[in-house]
Formats: C-alpha cells, structure tokens, sequence
C-alpha cells in the first residue's frame, strides 16, 4: 500500500464509523434495517481487512481472498438494501406494490441468473470471475433503481427524503462500480491475462507492477465514490428521521373494478379513432 | 473493447435516467402528494380543450381559406395559413394533454386501491404508449396540411363525452371518498 492508498483507506474508514454513528444515533435500523447491515457489514469488513493486512501483509493469499469476499458482501447486501428501498418507498400503495415486487423479482433473478452465467462463462481466475460478476451485479442493481424510480414516476408518486438520499448514493456507488468494474475486467481481459495464464508463468514478474497498478488505481476510485456516496447517507440522516406517515386513506377495492375497466376502454375508443384519421 | 464502451454507455445512460427522475420527482413530489388522495381526484382536469372546437373549426374552415386565398395579397394569405396549421396543432396538443389528464385518472385509482390487476395497468401503458405513437403521425398529417377537419371534429366529440363521463365519475368518487371513506376510518 503507498501513501495515498493508506490515507484513503483511514479516511473510508473514519467515514464508516461517522456512518454508523448515524445509523445507531438516528436509529435508522428501526426503519431500514436492510440498509443499516449493509452498514455494518462494510465497517465489518474494512476493520477485518485491516487487521487482516498487518497480520498477514497487503500482498499475502488470505488478504487477496478476503478482499474478494467484502466484495462479495458489499455487493449483496447493498442488493438487499436496494429491495428494501423499494419496499419502503412502495408500502403506502399496497396495489402499486403487489404488481411492483412481482415484476421486480422476475427482472432480479433474470438479471442475477445473467451475471452468474456470464461470470461463469469467464476465462480462469478468481479476479475476473468475481470482477464480472460484481460488475453484472452492479448493473443490475442500477437498473431495478431505474425500474423503481420509472414506476413511482409513472404513478406520480415519490419517495420521502431520506429514501431518495440513500437512492441517489447507491446509485452513485452502483454506477462507479460497474464501469470500473468493466474498465478493470477489460484489463484483466486484454493485456494483463498473461497473469492469469499458468503457462505465461514467466512473464508474471514482469507483469506485477501493471498488476498493481491497475488494482490501484481502481480501489482509489471505488474507496473515493464510496465516501462521497457515505457524506450522501451522512448529510441524509443530519436530522431525527420523521416519523412514518400513514399514507393515503385508501380508495375501496370496488371504485377499481368499475373505473379501470372503463377508463381503458375510453382511451382504447380515443386510440381507434387517432388510428381513423391516419387512414387514405 | 467496444463491448466494454457499450456497458460504460449503458450505466451512464442509467444514471441519467436515474438522475433525471430523481430531479423530476423532487419538482412534483408537492404536487404528486396533494393529488394522491381521493379528495385531490376532484381537482383533476379531466378535459377542457375540446370545448374549444367551434372556434378552431371556423378558423380552420375551408370557406376561410378561400376567402383567404382569394382576398389577400399571397404573402399574407401564406402567413395567415401557416399560422392557422399552427393553431390545429396547438389545439391537436390540448386533446392530447385530455387524454394524459385521463389516463392520470386511471393511475391515480390504480395507486389508491389496495389491489390492482396486471393486466389492466399493463393495457393502460400499451395504451398510453399508443397513442403517443399515433399522436405523432397525426401531428404530422396536420403540419402537412393532408388531416381533413371533419375526422378532427369526430375525435373531438369523443373527448367531449368522455370528459363530461369521467367528471360525473369522479365526482362521485370524491363524494364516496369524503364519507364513505371517513365513516369506515371511524367505524
């Protein structure tokens, strides 16, 4: 580790604690308790890391598979986060709801299945198959936030503001780690694959220094995003978190039946005749 | 490499769209929440711009045209002919702008009720997406000049009973809403 790594790395965790400072402070388990592990579990992670790396060295095998298991963990409870969110930004609208949860666990397991298969499907190495599938995976997680954030917008509704806080940070962390994800298997992939080649053995010393450097260069970016993301959820729970409204008095399930119906059949009549007036 | 643009491409574009959202959602959540309860149905727009027909149809008349075309010096006459396609168009935007209020009713319910069916919200957005695909062609139609009135006329009738239809509806709803709703909630 050089200086910078080593400064990043007490800043990301002084922020951490901060964090979860926050989350203990403004009891934020009480109301995101999936959000909150996936807090725990990254300060988790960064402390075990840490002594990790002064009992064995940065460079030593069990800190190389540590690493990517924190990986593994950042990136399924942050997953697990992100279904919380949806859940809580949905819970007013237990019909919206009902027809969100089914639609997102389909595009989940699809999507899940997809970096799972296409991980697999990668040459040899612990490092790229863990790189796609975190990139996959970070993909995935962008695009059911996009799908939640089209369906609240299509109802015209909209998340409370300490949601739509932790939103917009995991969106930010998503998105840096799926392009510097693919930026780094786009390394491992090309010029340094050699390092991953039994048979280029020879080449390896050579190649570490590339090595490292492309590692280097991509925990700084994904330790500087993950702060900023943090001040976001930080800057999010500067306040008492509001109590939780009741939502809505809800319509009875009748007014449904009688008006869907009709209305769709109103804009299916309005849609015919549009089609009239295009025709010679 | 390029599979590697296209994914880079790819995330952007999401934390756009994410973005863009997110921006819009915090402009409207105001208005979004305010409209979101049975009593904010009432203040729905249901349709407004139909009853404005009478007028485009004589600005639009071909009587006009010609009297136009005959009476003016060409320049003007062009002008005046520009700026009445113009108008269809603005007024093509207003039926347009019905509809949306309508299909708004229908999602307004749809986000009250406490269960909804797939596959009449699924016809609702094939719908909506339909007609925003038809609307375009017809706005073509109109610029060019080839839209023949009468069939604007039957369009506008449409949105006229629809729109005195839906008004009956949610007024009805907002008055069930008031009582109805109040009397289970104490009950």
């Amino acid at each position: 580790m050089n200086h910078l790594e080593m400064f990043l790395a007490l800043s990301s965790l002084s922020f951490q604690i901060m964090l979860c400072g926050f989350v203990v402070g403004r009891r934020v388990y009480g109301v995101l308790p999936l959000f909150a592990s996936f807090v725990y579990v990254v300060l988790a992670s960064t402390i075990s890391l840490s002594i990790m790396n002064v009992f064995f060295g940065f460079n030593a095998p069990p800190m190389y598979y540590g690493i990517w298991a924190s990986i593994f963990l950042f990136a399924t409870t942050r997953g697990l986060a992100i279904a919380e969110l949806c859940r809580n930004g949905l819970r007013k609208y237990p019909g919206i709801w009902a027809l969100l949860w089914r639609v997102l666990t389909v595009l989940s397991v699809f999507l899940v299945a997809h970096a799972a298969i296409n991980a697999w499907g990668q040459p040899n190495g612990i490092a790229i198959y863990w790189t796609s599938f975190a990139r996959d995976f970070a993909l995935a997680s962008l695009i059911i936030l996009a799908v939640l954030f089209l369906f609240l917008n299509y109802y015209g509704l909209a998340l409370d503001p300490v949601p739509k806080m932790i939103a917009i940070g995991l969106s930010f962390t998503c998105a840096v780690d799926a392009i510097g994800n693919t930026i780094l298997l786009n390394s491992f992939k090309g010029y340094l694959f050699p390092w991953f080649l039994e048979s280029q053995r020879v080449l390896w010393p050579s190649m570490e220094a590339l090595v490292r450097r492309a590692d280097d260069i991509w925990s700084s970016v994904h330790l500087i995003s993950f702060m900023i993301s943090i001040v976001i959820w930080c800057y999010a729970f500067r306040e008492p978190l509001p109590e939780q409204s009741a939502g809505p008095a809800l319509l009875p399930a009748s007014i449904y039946g009688e008006m869907s119906p009709a209305i769709n059949a109103h804009l299916a009549t309005f849609n015919e005749r549009l089609a009239e007036l295009l025709k010679p | 490499m390029n599979d590697t643009y296209a994914i880079i491409l790819f995330a952007v574009v999401l934390c756009g769209i994410l973005l863009w959202l997110l921006i819009k959602g915090q402009k409207s959540s105001g208005k979004a929440d305010s409209s979101l309860h049975p009593s904010g149905i009432e203040g729905l727009p249901a349709a407004k711009h139909y009853a404005y027909f009478p007028q485009i149809r004589q600005a639009l008349s071909r009587a006009d045209s010609d009297y136009l075309l005959k009476n003016a010096p060409p320049g003007v006459a062009k002008r005046a002919l520009r700026e009445r396609r113009a108008i269809a168009r603005r007024f093509l935007q207003g039926l347009h702008e019905d509809f949306s209020n309508l299909a708004r009713l229908g999602r307004i319910i749809a986000a009250l009720s406490p269960e909804v069916s797939h596959k009449q919200e699924a016809t609702r957005f094939m719908l909506s997406v339909n007609f925003r695909f038809l609307y375009v062609l017809v706005w073509l139609r109109l610029a060019a000049g080839t839209l023949p009135l009468h069939q604007l006329e039957i369009l506008t009738g449409l949105v006229g009973r629809i729109a005195a239809r839906m008004d009956e509806a949610m007024t009805e709803i907002s008055a069930l809403s008031a009582g109805q709703l109040a009397g289970k909630i104490n009950a």
